[in-house]
């Protein structure tokens, strides 16, 4: 008779501790919390000057071009290759066909010379957590590290984490020119729709080139 | 068998190749800002954009111009990572109140691309005053040209922001025309082998500096990237967790009570 309790005991031991371990794992794969759908920053200020005599109208160090290679992001335990990224012929612009891979677009200036450097990566792919599954847990001073192949290294600061309705995407805002290195690292958020297969809004951090290494 | 070792590390050479970017470096817009000189009351903005195929997009609005002229315009500077600016009255060595081209070149460096609406874009060209593009009655100037790969002196996309628009001619005597009256006759032009230019037509009206840069080719719409797959995990793990301690509680319950039963008949 005890020998039946005990075995049932342990049973029950087990499916207690697997069902909090289980809990926990959950806990671990949550999806990071996400900013509420936000409005882009406005234009950059023009410059105000009129007659020439200033040396530069941009604003901070400026690197030459470079293509990138490898991007860090320590407050995401991210270190990951880096690849290039053309246009669908949509004209929309394409992703990394891994969940890992972050992708830079080509048809855009190089991470830390003069204008906006866009990286985007995956929340999820084919069953696996991307390499930006996190980026909506960034805060304003994360460092994103990116390496060149001129072997700079271009340190970035994130300066703001928005989120957009993917059919009112600020091209202006996170595409267009500004008077500064900036970095735009771009994910999925949202709600999913499963009919599209899609997620409806786009998590954006932006960055601002604060050093080199 | 054995492979030659150069067999196996070409397709890896190969593969390594495509893995890595091998976009153009400078598919980017680079945004212009033009501004007054030798108070000429002209200013404008300007985008020079480097296509896939090498080649230069040239578009530059200005207002306040001399009316119904032609206005020679450049691309200043060099692809040899020399420092250029644009300068400022003090350049005006020989104190006439105007910084000439000839004065301006050791501060904006000389003409690299004549902007001309029509055929050749080379220095050569920078005085060719019939194709250069005219102000409007009200002096408003509107310029857009394609310039191929192959016309464009080398360098020049990677050196896009180091290199200065300057927009020429004045009007020294408010008289809404180029003459000799104003400031007398060219030098520049002179020196060319053209005489009786006035020196109002090639004196700089304003100078280009870089206020910023854009992506050169902007996508359409957001950015796919995700699938789904992993959204509802933490969820399926919340489930199986809370079933498994459910369990567990059950198999407690019903062995507590079993023994409790039991005890009871056993007695
Ligand atoms: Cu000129």
């Amino acid at each position: 008779m005890t020998r039946h309790r005990t075995h049932a005991l342990i049973i029950a031991a087990v499916l207690a501790i697997a069902g909090a371990a289980a809990i926990a794992i959950g806990h671990h794969d949550e999806p990071a919390a996400e900013p509420p759908l936000t409005a882009p920053p406005a234009a950059p200020s023009s410059a105000p000057a009129t007659k020439v005599g200033h040396d530069v109208l941009t604003r901070g160090k400026l690197l030459p071009a470079s293509v990138p290679t490898r991007v860090r992001i320590p407050a995401l335990d991210v270190d990951e290759a880096i690849t290039g990224l053309g246009q669908e012929p949509d004209g929309s612009m394409q992703v990394p066909t891994d969940a890992r891979t972050v992708g830079w677009y080509t048809k855009a200036p190089t991470p830390g010379s003069l204008g906006p450097a866009v990286l985007a990566g995956h929340v999820n792919f084919h069953g696996a957590d991307g390499t930006f599954a996190r980026l909506s847990a960034l805060h304003n001073g994360d460092r994103v590290e990116i390496t060149r192949q001129d072997g700079i290294t271009a340190v970035f600061a994130v300066t703001r984490v928005d989120r957009y309705a993917k059919n009112q995407f600020p091209a202006g805002a996170v595409y267009g020119a500004i008077d500064h290195a900036g970095l735009r690292l771009i994910t999925c958020g949202g709600y999913f729709d499963r009919r599209s297969g899609h997620y409806v809004d786009n998590i954006v951090a932006y960055a601002e080139l604060r050093g080199t290494e | 068998m054995r492979f030659p070792r150069t067999l196996l590390t070409v397709p890896v050479a190969a593969a390594l190749l495509l893995a890595t970017p091998t976009a153009a470096l400078a598919d980017e817009s680079v945004h212009v800002k033009l501004l007054e000189l030798n108070n000429s009351g002209a200013s404008g903005n300007a985008t020079l954009t480097a296509l896939d195929n090498g080649d230069l997009k040239i578009s530059i609005r200005s207002t306040g111009l001399v009316p119904n002229s032609s206005h020679a315009q450049h691309l200043h500077g060099s692809a040899t990572g020399m420092d250029f600016h644009c300068p400022d009255m003090s350049a005006d060595t020989n104190g006439n109140g105007y910084v000439s081209t000839e004065e301006g070149m050791p501060v904006y460096g000389d003409i690299f691309v004549s902007l001309t609406t029509k055929g050749d874009t080379s220095k050569a060209s920078g005085l060719a005053v019939d194709r250069m593009p005219i102000a409007d009655a009200k002096g408003n100037l509107s310029y857009d040209r394609t310039i191929a790969s192959a016309d464009l002196p080398k360098g020049t996309v990677e050196h896009l922001k180091d290199l200065h628009i300057v927009e020429h001619g004045v009007d020294a005597n408010s008289n809404d025309k180029y003459d000799l009256d104003g400031l007398g006759e060219s030098t520049l032009a002179k020196s060319a082998g053209l005489s009786g230019i006035p020196e109002e037509a090639t004196d700089p009206a304003t100078c280009g500096m870089v206020s910023g840069a854009a992506v050169g080719s902007v996508p359409v719409g957001g950015v796919a990237t995700g699938d789904g797959s992993t959204r509802d995990r933490a969820a399926a793990w919340y489930g199986a967790g809370g079933l498994a301690l459910l369990a567990a509680l059950g198999i407690v319950v019903v062995t507590r009570r079993r023994s409790y039963v039991l005890s009871r008949a056993q007695r």
